[in-house]
This record gives C-alpha cells, sequence and structure tokens, in this order.
C-alpha cells in the first residue's frame, strides 16, 4: 500500500466510522431520555392514579419537556389542570393536544369547555360541535355538559333558534331543573345572555318563560300557557314576552295569537321573528295580503334571514306570483339549505310552474333530509 | 514561484479524490452527524411535503426542527407560525413570527400575526405596538387578517381608554361587516367607555353592553335612519339609565342626529349621576361653543380641564374657545398642551396654527400647517372623525 492509498483508506475509514462514533454516542443519549421518560411517566401516572394531583401535574410536565407531542401526556395533564379550573393552562394543552389527537371527542370537549371558562365564546361552540361529532369514548359523563355549554353558548351568540333545538334534549330527558329552565328561557326570549349575566330583575320573567318551554316540550300545554300568561302579566312592558306566549298561542289558538304578536311589534317594532309568525297564521288564514306584507317587512329587516325570505315566497305563491316566489324561495335554500319546509315549498311552486327537472332535484332533497343515510 | 511549480503535498490529492465519496457517505441518510447544511436542506423538503400533504403536526415538527438547524431560516418561522396560529397554539405561534419579525426587513402581515398572538397570549402592550407598526406599513394581509387584526386592534384600545378611535375602526369594520355579536359586543364597550375586553368585564353588565352595542351598530351602518338605534337605546336607558355613560352615549348618538338640544339635555343628565365626567362637559361646551354661548362654554371647558388635565380633549376645546374669544397667548398656551398630549391630532394643529397666525408667529405657525397638511394627508386611521377634515367646521378654511 503506498502512502497515498494508506492515506485514502484512513479518511475512507474515518468517514465511515465518524457517524457510526457519533450515532454511538446520539444512540447512547437518546437511550437515556428514553429511560428518564419512561421512568417519569410511569411516575406521573402512578401519581395521577393514586391522586397525587400536583405531584402528577409537575411530572407530566417534566415529560412534556422531553416529549412535547406526548398524547397521553398532553390529555392527562389537561385534564389535570381542568379539574383544578385551572382553565386557561388547560386550554393551551388541550389546544395540542387536539392537533396530535384531532379525533378525540374528549379532547374537544374539555377544550371547548375550558374556552367558555376562559369567555372565548367565538370558539366554544365549534369546538363543542366537533366533540358531539366524534363522541365521547368513555366519559360519558361529559356528554351532558357539551349540550348544555352549547346551548348557552348559541343563545349568547343569538342563535336562539339552535340553542332550543339542543335544549330540546334535557327536557325530553325529563330534566328542567333551574339551570334548564334559565337557558330556555333565555333562548326564548331571544336575549343573547349566558345564566350568569341574567339581569336580577328579571330572573324571574326568564324562569316563567323557561318553566313554560319545558311544559309546552312535556305536552302540559295547559301548564304552560299558565306560566306564559303570568309572564306577560308581571313583564308586560318587555321586549319578547309577548312574542313568546303569541307564538305558543299560534299553535293551539291562532286567533287569540295575532293580538300577543301584534303587541309584541308594538313593544319591539323591529321584531323579525313575530312578523314572520303573524305572517305565518295570516296564511293559514288566507290572508295573503296581510302575510306579504309582514314578511316583506321581515325580508327588509333581515335580509340575511332565512324565514323572512321563505314566508314571503310562500305569500308570494299564494298570491299567483310564481316566478317571484321561486326566487324568495331560492334565497331561503341558500341561506338555510337543511330546512325541509323551503325545498317542500320549492318542489310546489317548481310543479306549479312547470320546471320538472327543478322539482325532482328538490323531491330528491326531502328526501334526503327526511331519511338521512339512505340511498335517496 | 507560478502556480506551475507549485505541488501539492502528498496527502492532499487523496484526499480531494475521497470528497466526493464522503460526500456520498454522508448524504446517503439525514442523520445528526450530516454536515448542517445538507440536513437542513433536507428537513426544509421534508418540512414542506408535510404541509402540502396536510400532514400538520408532522410538518410543525419539521418546520421547528428545521429553523434550529438554520435559526435564521425566515420562510421556515413564517410557515411555522402560520401552522401554529391555524391551531390555536397561540404561544407557540407567537415566538415563531417574533423571529420572523425580528429577522426580515419587511415583515408585513406578520406584525399582525404577531398581534393576534400576543392578544391572545395577554401579551397586551406588545400586541397594542404591533398593530401599530402594522398600520404604519400599510394594514398588509388578506381581506380576513385584516378585519380580524383592526377588530382587535380595537378591542386594544378600548382596554387603553382610547374609545373614540377604538369606535372608528370598529365603525370600518362594521360596515364591511353589517354586525355579527363580537362586534356588538366590542362597540358597546366602546360606547360605554369602559376600558375592558369582551373577556373580562363584569357578567352583569352584559346586557347593558350588548344594547348599546346594537344602538352603535345600528347607527354605524344606518344611512339617516335612526329609529333601530333609538329603539335600543330606549331600552337601554329603561334599564341601565342610572349607569354612568349611558347618558353620554345617548346624548352622542343625538348629535350624531345632529338633535343638539335633545342631545344637551342627555350631557346634563350624564353629568346628574357622574358629575366629574369630563366628556359630557367637553361635549356641552362644544354645544355651547356652536352657540356662540362663549362664557357658558368657557366656563365649562375650564372646568373640565381642571377634571381631566390629562385628557387632550379639554385642552383643546378650551382652547379652541379661547381662541374664538380671541385671547391669543391663554389659547396659545391650552393647544400646547393638547398638543403635547396628542400630538398626532390634526384639529389640534389646525388650531395651533390659526392661534400662532393671530400673534404673528409666522414661523411657528407654519410648521403647525404643515404638521397639519402631513396629518391630513395621511388622513391616519385612528383619527377620529371629526378631528379629520370633514368634521372640521365648514365655516374654518384650511390657515394660510
Amino acid at each position: 500500500m503506498t502512502a497515498s492509498e494508506a492515506v485514502a483508506t484512513i479518511v475512507i475509514s474515518a468517514a465511515l466510522m465518524l457517524p457510526a462514533v457519533a450515532q454511538s454516542r446520539q444512540a447512547r443519549f437518546t437511550q437515556a431520555k428514553v429511560e428518564n421518560f419512561q421512568q417519569l411517566s410511569r411516575d406521573a401516572n402512578r401519581a395521577r392514579d393514586e391522586n397525587r394531583r400536583d405531584d402528577a401535574i409537575r411530572l407530566y410536565r417534566q415529560c412534556l419537556t422531553i416529549r412535547p407531542t406526548w398524547d397521553d401526556g398532553l390529555w392527562s395533564l389537561s385534564d389535570l389542570l381542568y379539574q383544578k379550573e385551572d382553565y386557561f393552562e388547560a386550554r393551551d394543552l388541550l389546544r395540542r393536544y387536539v392537533s396530535v389527537a384531532p379525533q378525540a371527542g374528549v379532547g374537544w370537549a374539555l377544550l371547548g369547555i375550558s374556552e367558555f371558562q376562559t369567555r372565548e365564546y367565538s370558539r366554544v361552540i365549534d369546538h363543542l360541535q366537533r366533540a358531539r361529532n366524534l363522541g365521547f369514548g368513555e366519559r360519558k359523563d361529559i356528554a351532558e355538559s357539551v349540550v348544555y355549554f352549547s346551548a348557552v353558548t348559541l343563545t349568547r351568540v343569538e342563535q336562539y333558534d339552535n340553542s332550543m333545538d339542543l335544549l330540546f334534549a334535557f327536557v325530553n330527558a325529563g330534566r328542567c331543573d333551574t339551570p334548564v329552565q334559565e337557558a330556555a328561557g333565555l333562548a326564548a326570549l331571544r336575549m343573547p345572555l349566558l345564566p350568569a349575566e341574567i339581569p336580577g330583575d328579571r330572573r324571574e320573567m326568564i324562569r316563567l318563560a323557561g318553566s313554560g318551554f319545558c311544559a309546552v316540550q312535556m305536552g302540559q300545554h295547559e301548564e304552560a300557557e299558565k306560566q306564559f300568561r303570568k309572564m306577560t302579566q308581571d313583564y308586560t312592558g318587555e321586549p319578547g314576552v309577548h312574542f313568546l306566549y303569541g307564538s305558543f298561542l299560534a299553535n293551539v289558538r291562532p286567533d287569540e295569537g295575532i293580538p300577543e304578536l301584534r303587541h309584541e311589534l308594538e313593544i319591539s317594532p323591529f321584531h323579525v321573528q313575530a312578523r314572520v309568525r303573524l305572517a305565518d297564521i295570516y296564511l293559514k288564514q288566507q290572508d295573503s295580503d296581510q302575510a306579504l306584507r309582514l314578511a316583506a317587512e321581515a325580508v327588509k329587516l333581515a335580509p340575511a334571514e332565512a324565514s323572512p325570505h321563505m314566508l314571503y315566497g310562500e305569500a308570494l305563491v299564494a298570491k299567483r306570483d310564481l316566478a317571484s316566489a321561486i326566487e324568495e324561495l331560492e334565497r331561503a335554500r341558500e341561506q338555510a339549505p337543511d330546512l325541509v319546509r323551503v325545498h317542500v315549498d320549492l318542489l310546489r311552486a317548481y310543479s306549479a310552474a312547470g320546471r320538472t327537472d327543478d322539482a325532482n332535484r328538490e323531491k330528491e332533497a326531502i328526501e334526503r333530509l327526511r331519511h338521512p343515510g339512505s340511498e335517496h | 514561484m507560478g502556480w506551475s511549480g507549485w505541488t501539492a503535498p502528498c496527502i492532499v490529492l487523496p484526499m480531494i479524490a475521497v470528497l466526493p465519496l464522503l460526500a456520498l457517505v454522508l448524504s446517503a441518510s439525514p442523520s445528526s452527524t450530516d454536515p448542517p447544511q445538507a440536513r437542513f436542506d433536507q428537513v426544509a423538503k421534508q418540512a414542506e411535503a408535510a404541509r402540502a400533504a396536510d400532514r400538520m403536526e408532522d410538518a410543525i415538527t419539521l418546520y421547528g426542527k428545521g429553523v434550529r438547524l438554520s435559526p435564521s431560516w425566515n420562510d421556515g418561522w413564517w410557515s411555522l407560525g402560520s401552522l401554529l396560529y391555524d391551531q390555536d397554539r397561540f404561544p407557540e405561534a407567537a415566538v415563531a413570527f417574533r423571529h420572523f419579525v425580528a429577522n426580515t426587513p419587511k415583515p408585513g402581515p406578520a406584525y399582525a400575526f404577531l398581534g393576534l398572538c400576543e392578544y391572545e397570549t395577554k401579551a397586551y402592550e406588545q400586541a397594542l405596538q404591533h398593530f401599530q407598526n402594522w398600520s404604519v406599513n400599510g394594514f398588509p394581509g388578506t381581506k380576513d387578517l385584516i378585519d380580524v387584526a383592526v377588530f382587535h386592534w380595537a378591542l386594544l384600545l378600548t382596554r387603553k381608554g382610547n374609545f373614540v378611535e377604538s369606535l372608528y375602526l370598529l365603525a370600518v369594520e362594521a360596515g364591511k361587516q353589517r354586525g355579527g355579536p363580537a362586534l356588538v359586543e366590542a362597540m358597546g364597550l366602546a360606547s360605554l367607555r369602559m376600558a375592558n375586553l369582551p373577556e373580562d368585564y363584569p357578567p352583569e353588565r352584559r346586557e347593558m353592553v350588548w344594547l348599546a352595542g346594537q344602538a352603535a351598530l345600528a347607527t354605524a351602518v344606518s344611512s339617516g335612519e335612526h329609529a333601530l338605534a333609538d329603539d335600543y337605546v330606549r331600552r337601554l336607558i329603561l334599564h341601565y339609565g342610572q349607569e354612568p355613560n349611558v347618558h353620554y352615549f345617548y346624548g352622542t348618538l343625538l348629535n350624531f342626529q345632529q338633535k343638539n338640544a335633545e342631545a344637551q339635555e342627555e350631557f346634563q343628565r350624564e353629568l346628574q349621576i357622574s358629575p366629574q365626567h369630563a366628556p359630557a362637559i367637553v361635549e356641552l361646551a362644544r354645544l355651547k361653543l356652536t352657540h356662540d354661548q362663549m362664557a357658558e362654554a368657557l366656563v365649562l371647558a375650564k372646568k373640565a380641564a381642571a377634571i381631566d388635565p390629562k385628557n387632550p380633549q379639554t385642552h383643546h376645546m378650551l382652547g379652541r374657545i379661547l381662541l374664538t374669544m380671541e385671547e391669543f397667548p391663554e389659547s396659545t398656551r391650552e393647544l400646547e398642551i393638547a398638543r403635547q398630549l396628542a400630538p398626532d391630532v390634526p384639529a389640534i394643529r389646525y388650531h395651533l396654527a390659526r392661534a400662532y397666525t393671530a400673534q404673528g408667529r409666522t414661523k411657528e405657525a407654519s410648521r403647525e400647517v404643515a404638521a397639519y397638511n402631513l396629518l391630513r394627508d395621511k388622513q391616519q386611521v385612528l383619527a377620529p372623525p371629526q378631528e379629520k377634515l370633514g368634521g372640521l367646521r365648514k365655516s374654518e378654511e384650511s390657515p394660510k
């Protein structure tokens, strides 16, 4: 071997060995880290299981400095902090947790509830919706809280009808205690407040509204009427009370609903839903002129809402102005594609206009909405 | 000795010969022993691939590795910050954007993202500063970013007590968005002069804030039709008529509707509830000035300046009244105090220029005219509408 060859051999060997040496050092370091992590995580889990919460929190924190994306650790630490009502830190950890475990419904649930506690309402609804879609695994205990917090947050952001849809579930399960009554009362009176934000001078009004809501849902119409009547007597000048009573009466004795809804419009001249309900009653009574005028006013006041367009479309159908009716109903469909009544209206309007293909499409949409998951 | 006479030491040539081999060995698989550049290139490529494939958690890990290997990799900091921001992981995103801003000559929208992360992590003073930097750079970013950043900037201005500036920004947003619960709440807080964030004000004040916000929003988006705003104000007064700032707010709405007599009554009602309410006193002084009731205007403005000497509006109003009364040295003194407290308000510069001109202090007058023109031309976003050109009294002309 020449000197050059010898040098070359040494260089190549060195080049080949360098990574090996370094890798060996790295491997030893990694191994130590792994062992350390394993020991720490065992200690953390034991501390949690033995209810030594502060020790567990400290140990999980150490584990997460070694392995920041350890999903079980992120979850356990978040859960412990949530139980300690440290919602800010729990929230930050839960955001990391759901980014590594996006299918964990319970993670989204605790995140949404933590965000409720930190008053980040714009995020709560989406995160709790994800939780409900994904399910809660073994944590069935959390399901009721998720529905309740979703409902009260929906009310606060003025999505009253969606809130009431969720609250029906409580009532149907036989639950109508004070928290449910307050939540339902706020939604029914269309007051964008949380139960904790109820003004002291109107707590009873809201309770009466909620109690009436529960009674309606339980089929106790006499009891509901008693509650609603007392509410309108005791709080006659308050916005929302005559609308609520009028809406109830519209279903049982429509003629008596009309004066209540009109009374609401005197108190709340910009009340969109009172106009919509009145238009609905007038349509059923075949008074299409009144219906048309009220629905047109509702559309003007709330052009981005579906129900005014729907009622306006229905009134236009009654007036045999099919072209305009279809335009309005299509607007309603755009804004609320899952509302079956709009598709039914469109089916009739398209059929009357001889637009068979469009009518068939609406028929399919109705089938899909009525039987989700079926072939149609 | 020329280059041809140079002879390589015998050891060098074989080394040169093996270098490609060495490179090949080292690049065979990226590991901790790879040359930093090669490792970095590999990681950067993997990070971008992960992001393109929607593997966000992998992308975050890889971008994190990349910026550790090469801290000057600005694209990496930007991508890392953006991905973390999208997952609401604001403490980590703030770190990334902070690196990006520090290393980039024109950070553009990164100022806004950093401000938003700082808002979420309660670093409010830094957030304000970064939103300010962002505005100076011309509000770069997408429409969504501009909307969300302007909104949060306004929240911070309210928290700091800069209610008029906040309302100005929120009104611009209202014109674009036509409302929404968050905007209503933000407008309510600023309208009622509550130096709070939506997350931290007392729950029992929620309804009051909502009603005020609805009235403010209805006014901002109305085109001369005030019935809806009036309906919300009626409810506000009914339930919260004894709360501070409610009548002041109603007075400002009536002023906006040019109902001066009714506005005056509301400002006076506010003073029955809050006798030291300097902004209400300033508004009363303004109304008296408009009606040439100078003696009463002067008493009111002096009272306001005594109650709130750190408020530039009180000195500005007092200076304006003294200027109209041709009390030039006293007027100048007050307007100079106002300028010191609010150097970027064009109307103060305008009145100060007039005061200097009246005293023959032409050099100082010219300086104020220049400042006024500069501020006016900038149409700086934070200037409240009445302090912009359109808000100046039509009878007054630009100082020559």
